[in-house]
């Protein structure tokens, strides 16, 4: 068999693109990223007549300009990768527009087959197409075909494996014919780049880019000899264009793409005068309705939020469990070692704590498979673009937002709706400040501590609060470091369509996989230096002998139990000689039953004030021994940084350990304040602790908003390198959250305690 | 990581403006047809709208406006696009089918 043939498939968003190239590579499918960028590469494989080819799906353009990173992305693939046969899907309902990507696709001049999809829409809308002289104007052979049911797809096949046999008649390379003034620039072009050394292998469209100002077509003609005369020729070209049409040279030659379209589908469609049904616009009189738009929309996020945490929280339980118990199971298998340690306290425990995301994940991504499938999608975009538009957002960037409340690293990884890179960065950075799910139990403890009675205010301020940063912080993004990217929305509404569940189950597996590749590795690191700080040193040098300690709070508490006991014999002699009647013997008597009843609970009093006794010391040897570990030293190490902010050394511990998740903080402050790890937001040991431990209900506040704003956590911190594709801006998210948290903080502490305010 | 967005700042061509005055995209109200006299702004927004199959003299119904009055839903040849009400201000339309 011969090497694997390249095919291309290119098209609109909504084309039904992703449909033919599942249609033609079934599920034998590989996604991962584009080199350098984070838009989805996907790609499949099919053999037809023993010869297998490589199917890249691109990603879904109107246009090869370099407007989007998609764009850009789709373009260097054909130019550079050079694919042996271009697939390029149009929406047979939507030809002219559909054409104008293909008009670009033609000048590039690779081997193409257009399929052209939902013949069964087009047909409803009454349009009648002549694919045979469609072919022959476009220079491509048309093969008509309906995507959701596969008709076509084996023509399809046969067309690609014809082309690539040089067998199809239809295939014979035409240019797209500009009016006599552009064609003469071009033709000016075009010499300056044949008669230099090492011309461009498309001499014509890299003229036309030129013409078209397209800054990214030099990258091509780098190793082009004579740049100087192209740069004069092609400066001189586009002066005479923009004189004679009077607007830029780009518009103008777009325009003239389009009147070459116009021609070619007016020969070829006949459209039925009769008004088609457009059953779109019939729900849409629903469901963006101007009274009904908002609520209906408002079901719908809360439906998705409810399913995906809700429904999601009982797989979570049984993964959760099951971690514990393979954990505590292994713990009684194997020596206490470090390496025992290492595997199931570091690594299990650690890849355990990003596995209970998993289900959340799965129902989110195929929740937002449906909203993408059928369309409504768009509709979202719509309803909320006039409130994201504030924050220089594009409308679908609601959707991740709320979802950050649930959890903020599904949240980020939805943010992949948004088509722009910086909308995708942008609605990345703000969404660690929507307060999620985890950061809930630290304001009921440390709200329940200081306020508590205005509890519900406090935390449902700091949710508020949450949502002002994002939004400030949206604002000075999109004016600063994100500035000058945003682009017009021009949305398209696409047709409203049932979802295959086919469909809907490979793209929350394509999505959801991912997660679990790449955010395993950085989790599993993650998890193992938090471990390591916890675990060494090994030796610690406690101030207090513990054992001593516990053995003779052992001995007191035997001592009171004998000393309980003798008591109680003395009173059973002293109650026999007094006891007379010779009826019943003494042990059946009821003062004998009250003597013994008297007797169990004082013991059974004395034994819980012991064990009581018993657990402070192992508690205090607990927090002594984590201040003494790495993690403590740290905890001291930055208490000057925090110092100004009013907290402790015990506040800087819990904001590091927090760092792994922010529930931690509530455990941490368990250890700490000797109550044991196990403590919940609601022990009263705990509560009574941090407000004895010099915390005023001020600094608590500062410490609520700074667990509020600091980065969430490192399964987020290792979402937004996923996701951004950049340290970079993970560095930026993490210091910027760490400098407003510290801030605020600092803020609410200083002026506050100028005030005396809540001390 | 700054500077490939600064780049892009740069490129922006000179703004087109309307040499028209009178009745604008944004004018309509949900229901009336209009036809495109001529299109302004950025050349990335005209470029943008060609792109997405708008061309002067093209036929346009709005469709309707969203619940929070912005953007507005245009139908154009036969199918659905959303502008933001000041993109739509940057085109120029004559009213073909008023709504009663």
């Amino acid at each position: 068999m011969s090497r694997a043939l390249t095919v291309a498939v290119a098209g609109n968003p909504n084309c039904g693109k992703t449909t033919i190239f599942n249609a033609l590579t079934g599920t034998r499918q590989h996604v991962g990223n584009w080199p350098g960028v984070t838009v989805e590469r996907k790609e499949g494989r099919f053999v037809h007549n023993e010869q297998t080819y490589k199917v890249i799906d691109l990603p879904g353009t109107y246009s090869l300009s370099t407007y989007s990173v998609e764009e850009l992305v789709a373009r260097d693939f054909i130019v550079q990768s050079e694919p042996d046969i271009i697939v390029n899907v149009v929406d047979a309902s939507n030809l002219e527009r559909n054409l104008f990507l293909t008009t670009q696709l033609i000048e590039i001049g690779r081997p193409m087959v257009i399929a052209l999809n939902m013949m069964d829409m087009a047909r409803e809308k009454g349009l009648e197409i002549d694919t045979e002289t469609l072919g022959v104007l476009l220079g491509a052979p048309v093969v008509p075909i309906v995507g959701r049911t596969g008709e076509g797809i084996d023509v399809l096949k046969e067309k690609i494996h014809r082309i690539q046999a040089h067998t199809s008649q239809k295939a014979r390379h035409i240019d797209i014919q500009y009016h006599r003034d552009i064609e003469t620039q071009i033709e000016a072009i075009s010499r300056v780049l044949e008669q230099g050394e090492v011309p461009p292998i498309n001499v014509r469209w890299v003229a036309v880019k030129l013409l078209e100002k397209d800054e990214r077509i030099w990258e091509y003609l780098e190793a082009f000899s004579d740049k100087e005369k192209l740069r004069q020729t092609t400066a001189e070209a586009i002066h005479q264009i923009e004189k004679i049409y009077q607007d830029t040279s780009r518009a103008a030659i777009s325009h003239a793409r389009y009147g070459f379209l116009r021609g070619a589908t007016q020969e070829c469609v006949r459209s039925s005068t009769t008004e088609p049904v457009d059953y779109s616009r019939k729900i849409d009189k629903v469901l963006t309705n101007r009274l009904f738009g908002l609520p209906i929309f408002a079901l719908f996020m809360w439906l998705m939020f409810v399913l995906t945490f809700d429904l999601g929280a009982y797989p979570m339980d049984w993964i959760d469990a099951g971690i514990s118990w393979l954990v505590n199971s292994l713990h009684g298998l194997f020596p206490d070692t470090m390496l025992t340690s290492l595997v199931v306290d570091g690594m299990i425990g650690g890849v355990g704590a990003i596995a209970v995301f998993l289900p959340n994940i799965f129902i989110l991504f195929f929740v937002i498979a449906i909203l993408e499938d059928s369309g409504y999608m768009a509709r979202m975009a719509f309803i909320m673009d006039r409130v994201m538009h504030t924050m220089g957002l594009h409308g679908k960037a609601f959707i991740p937002l709320v979802m950050g409340f649930g959890c903020n690293v599904p949240a980020i990884m939805g943010t992949r709706i948004l088509e722009s890179r910086r909308d995708r960065i942008l609605t990345t950075l703000i969404n660690p400040f929507m307060s999620c799910s985890a950061r809930l139990p630290v304001y009921i403890l440390v709200a329940g501590a200081f306020f508590p009675e205005n509890a519900g205010t406090v935390i449902f301020s700091m949710y508020v609060l949450g949502v002002v940063v994002a939004i400030i912080s949206g604002k000075l993004f999109s004016k600063t470091v994100l500035h000058g990217m945003s682009k017009p929305f021009v949305l398209e509404l696409p047709p409203y369509q049932k979802p295959k569940i086919s469909s809907l189950l490979l793209h929350t597996w394509e999505r959801g996989q991912v997660f679990i590749r790449k955010m395993g590795s950085v989790i599993l690191v993650g998890s193992i230096i938090v471990w390591a700080l916890g675990y060494f040193p090994r030796e610690v040098q406690l101030s207090q002998d513990y054992v001593a300690q516990s053995a003779q709070v052992r001995q007191e508490w035997k001592s009171q139990e004998s000393v309980i006991e003798q008591a109680f014999h003395a009173s059973v002699e002293k109650g026999k000689q007094q006891y007379v009647s010779a009826m019943v013997p003494f042990e059946s008597s009821g003062h004998y039953k009250e003597l013994v009843a008297q007797r169990d609970s004082l013991q059974s009093q004395t034994g819980t004030v012991y064990q009581e006794k018993l657990q402070k010391v192992d508690y205090t040897r607990q927090a002594e021994t984590m201040s003494q570990k790495w993690i403590g030293k740290m905890g001291k190490l930055i208490e000057p940084l925090v110092a100004p902010l009013g907290f402790t050394w015990r506040e800087g511990v819990a904001l590091v350990t927090g760092f792994v998740a922010k529930e931690i903080v509530v455990s941490t402050y368990g250890v700490l304040f000797g109550v044991g790890a196990d403590a919940n937001e609601e022990n009263a040991g705990i509560l009574t602790s941090l407000r004895n431990s010099g915390m005023t209900p001020l600094i608590g506040l500062g410490f609520l908003v700074f667990v509020l704003l600091y980065t969430p956590c490192l399964a987020t911190m290792a979402a937004i390198r996923r996701e951004t594709g950049s340290w970079g801006w993970t560095t930026f998210s993490v210091v910027y959250s760490l400098l407003l948290a510290w801030i605020l903080a600092f803020g609410i502490y200083q002026i506050g305690s100028a005030f005396q305010w809540l001390s | 990581m700054f500077s490939r967005f600064k780049n892009r700042m740069n490129t922006t061509a000179p703004r087109h403006r309307l040499t028209q005055g009178g009745l604008r995209l944004s004018d309509l109200r949900s229901g009336e047809k209009a036809r495109i006299l001529e299109i302004g702004g950025s050349e990335q927004f005209r470029i943008r709208l060609m792109e997405m199959g708008l061309l002067v003299n093209d036929i346009v119904e709005v469709d309707k406006y969203a619940p929070l009055m912005d953007p507005m839903e245009l139908i154009v040849k036969g199918y659905h696009l959303s502008l933001r009400r000041m993109d739509a201000e940057k085109i120029a339309v004559e009213l073909i089918e008023r709504n009663e």
